[in-house]
């Protein structure tokens, strides 16, 4: 039998607890060209785009990442017993995309543009990983800086900081909004 | 029985005073980009009343508007000499409010993702299948260990007036020292172990032997929450 990539990639993709990016396969398959890697990435991407699987490969945080299909959310809850996911507090998803859209910051220009003090919020943030602290900011003070994580980009499944939604989705939102009333 | 006065929102359904804001434009079908200040104003300051239990933190956030409003509108009531004509008073709210606007879009389109994520499973995200009562511990960051350490050397400081030099300390024997210690206690609390050196010296050493051990990963060190107790655990062999 002879050994297709495309397979391999599969196999190591399903034993990878973080997104695994193609520079990374890339430095295993060494027995591979770039080209034909990225060709049976492609390939494989392909056999997971019917909706038919119970497995489906998401990109996110720079790499793929195997996930359930969503409409198999029932029975997975019922087999691990688990009635639903913990979703962001509002005021934990409004600190956490003030974060998102102006870093680097600092909690005194999270709180000034939340118009609320922020301090509770990003603790959570801090803890659950979704923010870090990347420094200090050279100024009086000196406070600290915060920072989305890659793991921020697998929560909300984005492959980069630049697939945030886009200023036209935004004003399109606010559009939206104003129709409304 | 609050009914009775029709519809009310209270200031706990808002983030903030801005949230509050922009609820009140959006009501009253007000432009943004020329707010009436006394009408918000007014508007505002109803809202504020309705208020039964005060809780002071964020009342103190919301009177701020308050007082903010009311300092834009007296500086549009006096006349202006020296000021160039196109400067607006409002105009530094106004783009506080376009800002937050913004935000507040990008949260409601991040939050259907959540939601479409939330159905999506991944081995990682898998719920931990330990004990409910188990302690859920993070990993420290460099910066964690850095500010406790210096905190901690600041107290030290004060104690540390004299001290007769001498000993020298190497970071091999101390590194053996902490290894043997961890062996023994299983884990060690970082702020008594500090504590427990004699000198600002021996301490620094430890900290670089605790940093370097970090590295090479043989120790890890993790805290229960943030801003708890910095605990040292030696790392288990993964074979």
């Amino acid at each position: 039998m002879k050994i297709h990539p495309k397979h391999i990639i599969e196999s190591l993709i399903f034993i990878s607890l973080e997104p695994l990016s193609l520079d990374k396969i890339k430095s295993v398959l060494t027995e591979f060209s770039d080209k034909e890697i990225e060709g049976a990435m492609k390939d494989l991407l392909e056999n997971y785009t019917s909706n038919e699987k119970g497995i489906q490969i998401i990109q996110a945080a720079g790499g793929f990442l195997f996930s359930t299909n969503p409409e198999h959310d029932l029975w997975i809850k019922r087999l691990l017993k688990f009635e639903r996911k913990y979703r962001l507090s509002s005021a934990g998803l409004e600190t956490l995309s003030t974060i998102a859209y102006h870093q680097p910051i600092t909690l005194a220009e999270i709180s000034a543009l939340r118009g609320v003090d922020s301090i509770h919020s990003l603790k959570t943030l801090l803890q659950k990983k979704l923010v870090k602290i990347v420094g200090r900011k050279k100024s009086p003070g000196k406070p600290l800086i915060y920072r989305t994580t890659d793991k921020f980009l697998a929560y909300f499944e984005l492959d980069s900081i630049k697939d945030l939604p886009s200023q036209e989705e935004i004003l399109k939102i606010l559009e939206e909004e104003k129709n409304l009333d | 029985m609050d009914n009775l006065k029709g519809y009310q929102v209270k200031l706990d359904a808002f983030q903030g005073p801005l949230d509050l804001l922009l609820f009140l434009i959006r009501k009253k079908k007000i432009n943004i980009h020329d707010i009436p200040i006394a009408t918000i104003t007014r508007e505002y300051l109803k809202h504020l009343n309705q208020e039964e239990k005060i809780d002071l933190e964020r009342e103190a956030e919301f009177l701020f508007m308050a007082a903010l409003l009311i300092h834009i509108k007296s500086q549009m009531l006096l006349p202006r000499e020296n000021i160039p004509e196109e400067e607006d008073p409002r105009q530094v709210l106004v783009e506080r409010l376009l800002d937050y606007q913004k935000i507040k879009a990008a949260c409601s389109i991040l939050r259907g993702k959540e939601e479409e994520q939330m159905q999506k499973w991944q081995r990682t995200s898998l719920p931990p299948l330990s004990l409910e009562d188990d302690i859920e511990l993070t990993e420290v960051s460099l910066f964690d260990l850095a500010e406790a350490f210096l905190t901690l050397m600041k107290k030290k400081e004060k104690e540390n007036i004299q001290f007769i030099k001498g000993k020298e300390f190497s970071l091999e024997a101390k590194m053996k020292e902490m290894l043997a210690y961890l062996e023994e206690n299983s884990f060690l609390d970082f702020l008594d172990y500090f504590n427990q050196q004699e000198s600002l010296e021996e301490a620094f050493v430890s900290f670089f032997c605790l940093l370097e051990l970090i590295k090479v990963k043989i120790v890890i060190a993790m805290q229960e929450s943030l801003f708890h107790a910095i605990k040292v655990w030696l790392r288990k062999e993964s074979s």
